[in-house]
């Protein structure tokens, strides 16, 4: 009896700790193919912190005006935003798609368990075959990512100052 | 009598087509040496907002379509990604462009034109649907809006000419510039990225020898001449819907 419950103990035991183990586990930096996103990472079209914080409110903004108005402007849209950071494949050759630990949306939004559905419709991957500019550095011949640039976008603008340096009204009182 | 109406439409439709095809007899050769050009589009500044000094149409000569349409019904499906969906049923596959063949019960003569998005003045599907996603633009483009659109299939009802389909089924690698999903609903858009481009549209360029493409608004423009010309006959132009597309030869 003593034997039994002993053994079928030391099966829960393995298991739960090969469980762990699994868990444990997390991905890498080397099992991400995240060297494209960081060679880039300081190219973006906005400061890293404003990226991070801001970037949903951006492609939002950009989506009405994509979509409703024409505008047709690169520097928040997601196809350019794709276009640069993700690789179209794993590193084992397969196709790569959101929710692949390896996407680059997906590293963030998995770790923040946000859920988005911009790829049930968007596609997920650049398509090298109908972009020859897959990936291009800044400056080249598509250099559309600073049409105001990342300088310009860092200084604040005069309205800005004024409303950091003076109190708004109705604040003081 | 839903039955008899319809009758009584192609009857309408099919006496009329008598008419247009004296006409075509008459004035073929200015279809022939303008439509060359197949229209032009010129590209506007990506950063500023469309506005209605244009409106997007064209002129389809189905006389000149050798294939009745097949050709440019292929064009839009290489340019948008549809048509392979796996897991649809037939009568449910997505359909933004598609060849109709129209038989005189009389005289058993047939032809088939490419219908799709007429884009409307006065679109119905805009009317009736309850989230604004389906929309026309300034320039007269007529789309669906789909991050909005709860996929309540309203605008399918209401569209007499059957442009619109539904997305049935999850999908994946689209066409990084036709983003399309499932649970809404889609149709055709007249290329809109490519004419934000300065392009023409994929169908467009599939027969240049058969569709003139430009602004309606402007007199001057190729399409406006052809079909000062020859005229530009609407599908059911009884509703008064002052469509975009319009056809020579049916």
């Amino acid at each position: 009896m003593t034997s039994k419950f002993s053994s079928v103990f030391l099966a829960a035991t393995l298991a739960f700790a090969t469980l762990l183990a699994g868990c444990s586990k997390a991905p890498t930096e080397a099992d991400l193919n995240l060297a494209t996103a960081k060679a880039k990472a300081d190219q973006c079209v906005e400061p890293e912190d404003v990226i991070r914080t801001k970037h949903m409110d951006l492609l939002m903004h950009q989506r009405d005006a994509t979509m409703i108005e024409g505008i047709r402007t690169k520097q928040h849209s997601l196809k350019e935003c794709i276009n640069c950071h993700v690789s179209t494949t794993k590193q084992d050759g397969t196709p790569l798609h959101y929710g692949d630990k390896e996407h680059f949306c997906t590293t963030c939004h998995a770790a923040v368990g946000q859920k988005i559905d911009c790829f049930q419709c968007h596609a997920d991957r650049p398509q090298i075959d109908q972009d020859p500019n897959y990936q291009h550095t800044v400056g080249s011949a598509a250099g559309h990512h600073f049409t105001q640039g990342v300088t310009a976008a860092l200084a604040p603008t005069a309205a800005e100052v004024q409303m950091v340096t003076q109190p708004q009204q109705g604040a003081a009182k | 009598m839903n039955q008899n109406r319809v009758d009584e439409y192609r009857r309408n439709f099919m006496t009329t087509l008598g008419g247009v095809a004296a006409v075509a007899a008459v004035a073929p050769s200015f279809v022939l040496q303008t439509a060359h050009a197949a229209g032009e589009v010129a590209a506007k500044p990506i950063d500023q907002a469309v506005t209605n000094a244009k409106r997007w149409g064209m002129l389809i000569d189905v006389t000149k379509l050798t294939d009745g349409g097949a050709g440019m019904v292929a064009a839009c499906k290489k340019e948008h990604g549809w048509g392979d969906e796996a897991h649809s049923a037939d009568t449910q596959k997505a359909h933004w462009a598609r060849v109709v063949k129209v038989t005189d019960k009389l005289t058993q003569n047939s032809f088939s034109l490419p219908v799709m998005c007429q884009h409307c003045e006065n679109p119905p599907c805009v009317d009736v649907c309850p989230t604004g996603a389906s929309m026309k633009r300034a320039d007269g483009i007529v789309q669906v809006n789909k991050h909005i659109c709860i996929g309540c299939r309203y605008c399918m009802m209401a569209c007499p000419y059957k442009a619109r389909s539904f997305v049935h089924e999850t999908l994946q690698d689209q066409k990084p510039h036709s983003p399309r999903g499932m649970g809404t609903v889609e149709s055709c858009n007249m290329c809109v990225h490519r004419i934000d481009e300065g392009k023409l549209p994929a169908c467009v360029e599939a027969a240049p020898d058969a569709v003139i493409f430009g602004d309606l608004n402007d007199p001057n423009s190729a399409v406006s001449q052809a079909m000062k010309t020859i005229g530009g006959k609407q599908i059911r132009a009884d509703l008064g819907l002052n469509t975009g597309v319009r056809y020579h030869g049916i």
